[in-house]
């Protein structure tokens, strides 16, 4: 097996003298990978990724970063490699134009005026955005909002862009919209993290699920098996996706042979009953 | 990906289309600045002349020039900026009524006997003008409103964050240019949420009378605090994780300075030298 990309070692964090908001999470993860991160309001995932991002720092534990352990010298290293997208753009936008917004990112990296033009007119363009350069961003809607803070990070070109809970605020066309840039964003190589409560999403879209639950990692492994363990979305407060509950329920009342070949979307459930179909 | 063309965000209750109905208030100028038909001239430049009028119609002090420069600057203004006339005057309007009292003040003086060439008794103490005393608070609105108007040419035809980039490479210090773009950009969020608080005061019925609006305004301020010190740490914790190390930059658009423009400021300058010369010698 190779080896991991970031790898997360008995990390603790807690805020002033509150109790532990992160109480020794483990995690390893891979290249390419795309992992939902699911777990109640305050289970700790925020905390979790504003340290994965070396931004809240002075907790304990090991951050290792491509087989280099992170300390206060190479913080910016993770900053550079690991982008948030976060949960409300505006809290995120600081720029009084979306260009100059974009642009701040690749302006803190140093980058030369040209690269600095090219990476921000290239992340406008993947977002869809070209028109609003010189728009303030209190004149843009809330969808597009979200899409200015996600170029933001696309002109960072980090390999790993991590998303706080991105559907929190979107219409549905704008969150079908973010679920295509996310199979884009893959395409290209990047290594995704998502926070979201929406289990159906998680069941359909990522490899790995990792749940949290108080301030720990309670599972970490494929959305079918940790959507599986009572036990774990007892804990965890979490429902289980509708497509898992209807496959089960069919093949509970003998309508589908259970071949183990779960449907993950309404296509996938499509195909299978098709299937069934062709064979009566 | 979302088709949505519109101009503008639904959170607002503001829109394009009805501006001049916001005649008054920061908001539309910053509309006004960013439709602007002189938005494509260089800031720098714009400022440079802008500061060079203010100083020249304070300078000179004569109410030829001033009056000279009203014009000029509503022409530009109007003609050039597409500034439509009833927002430009509108927009006037709000100096105007600091003006009045500041000169009424200038034109008029207390006595215990009647004085000069208009007095109104009022029992205990008379309220007397003279004609040069009204004659120099007139000339002083004329000055104060020539020096209003090249600073609305300004900011008409300039939105705030690129004053603001001309500003810092007129070599201001640093930390006002970064305060000026953070306060610029917080005033907005800050508004929004204002407004959202309110709303929802509102449908409690926070503001039916006197005094539940005294309590509910008092709620809003205090909450509005507690909200812009929390939003402070998460916008910081959001720039540190873009790598942000104590300087704020931006890219900014280069926009070319026309000899022609250069010349025609020049020309307007030497211009208004000139009428105050001129009125001098006759």
């Amino acid at each position: 097996m190779k080896d991991p990309m970031i790898e997360i070692r008995d990390l603790h964090y807690r805020y002033n003298d509150e109790k532990d908001a992160l109480n020794g999470v483990d995690l390893k993860i891979y290249e390419g990978e795309r992992i939902a991160v699911i777990g109640s309001n305050g289970a700790g995932k925020s905390t979790f990724f504003l340290n994965l991002n070396g931004v809240l720092k002075g907790g304990h534990g090991e951050i290792i970063y491509r087989g280099e352990k992170i300390t206060k010298k190479n913080l910016n290293q993770l900053r550079k490699n690991i982008g948030i997208v976060f949960q409300d753009a505006d809290n995120q936008i600081i720029a009084s134009t979306v260009m100059a917004e974009v642009s701040f990112g690749p302006m803190n990296l140093k980058l030369p005026r040209q690269e600095v033009v090219d990476r921000v007119d290239e992340a406008l363009n993947y977002m869809n955005l070209s028109e609003f350069k010189d728009r303030p961003p209190h004149y843009l809607s809330g969808g597009e909002k979200k899409r200015v803070s996600i170029a933001d990070i696309i002109a960072m070109k980090s390999e790993v862009i991590v998303f706080d809970e991105p559907t929190a605020a979107l219409d549905p066309l704008n969150a079908q919209m973010l679920e295509q840039v996310l199979e884009q964003l893959w395409g290209e190589g990047k290594t995704l993290l998502i926070s979201t409560h929406d289990v159906d999403f998680t069941y359909r879209w990522a490899q790995r699920a990792v749940v949290f639950c108080d301030g720990k990692i309670i599972a970490d492994d494929t959305p079918l098996h940790v959507f599986s363990n009572e036990e774990v979305l007892k804990r965890a407060n979490l429902k289980r996706p509708m497509m898992l509950d209807v496959y089960e329920t069919l093949t509970k009342k003998n309508i589908l042979k259970d071949t183990q070949a779960y449907p993950k979307n309404v296509e996938e459930f499509a195909e299978l009953i098709d299937k069934l179909s062709q064979q009566d | 990906m979302s088709k949505d063309r519109k101009l503008h965000s639904h959170g607002h209750g503001h829109e394009h289309g009805h501006r001049h109905q916001h005649g008054e208030g920061g908001f539309s100028i910053d509309v006004y600045a960013y439709a602007s038909g002189l938005r494509r001239v260089n800031p720098v430049f714009k400022v440079l002349f802008a500061v060079f009028v203010l100083i020249l119609t304070i300078g000179l002090d004569d109410p030829f020039v001033s009056l000279f420069v009203i014009l000029t600057m509503a022409v530009l203004s109007i003609w050039k900026g597409k500034v439509d006339v009833r927002g430009y005057c509108s927009l006037m309007t709000i100096p105007i009524a600091f003006m009045i009292f500041g000169s009424v003040a200038i034109a008029a003086g207390f006595s215990r006997q009647p004085l000069g060439d208009y007095n109104l008794s009022l029992h205990f103490f008379y309220l007397y003008a003279t004609k040069s005393s009204i004659l120099k608070a007139l000339f002083l609105i004329l000055k104060a409103f020539g020096a209003v108007s090249a600073m609305f040419m300004l900011t008409l035809s300039t939105p705030a964050s690129e004053i603001i980039s001309a500003l810092q490479r007129l070599h201001v210090p640093q930390m006002i240019v970064e305060l000026m773009n953070m306060i610029y950009r917080y005033i907005f969020i800050m508004m929004d949420t204002q407004r959202k608080m309110k709303n929802s005061a509102q449908s409690r019925l926070g503001y039916c009378d006197f005094k539940t609006s005294c309590l509910s305004f008092g709620g809003i301020a205090s909450n509005l605090f507690i909200v812009s010190l929390k939003k402070a740490n998460a916008y910081y914790d959001a720039m540190e994780s873009r790598c942000y190390d104590g300087e704020l930059r931006f890219l900014e658009e280069e926009k070319k300075v026309e000899t022609i423009e250069v010349l025609s400021a020049a020309i307007y300058l030497v211009v208004l030298v000139g009428i105050h010369i001129g009125v001098k010698c006759f």
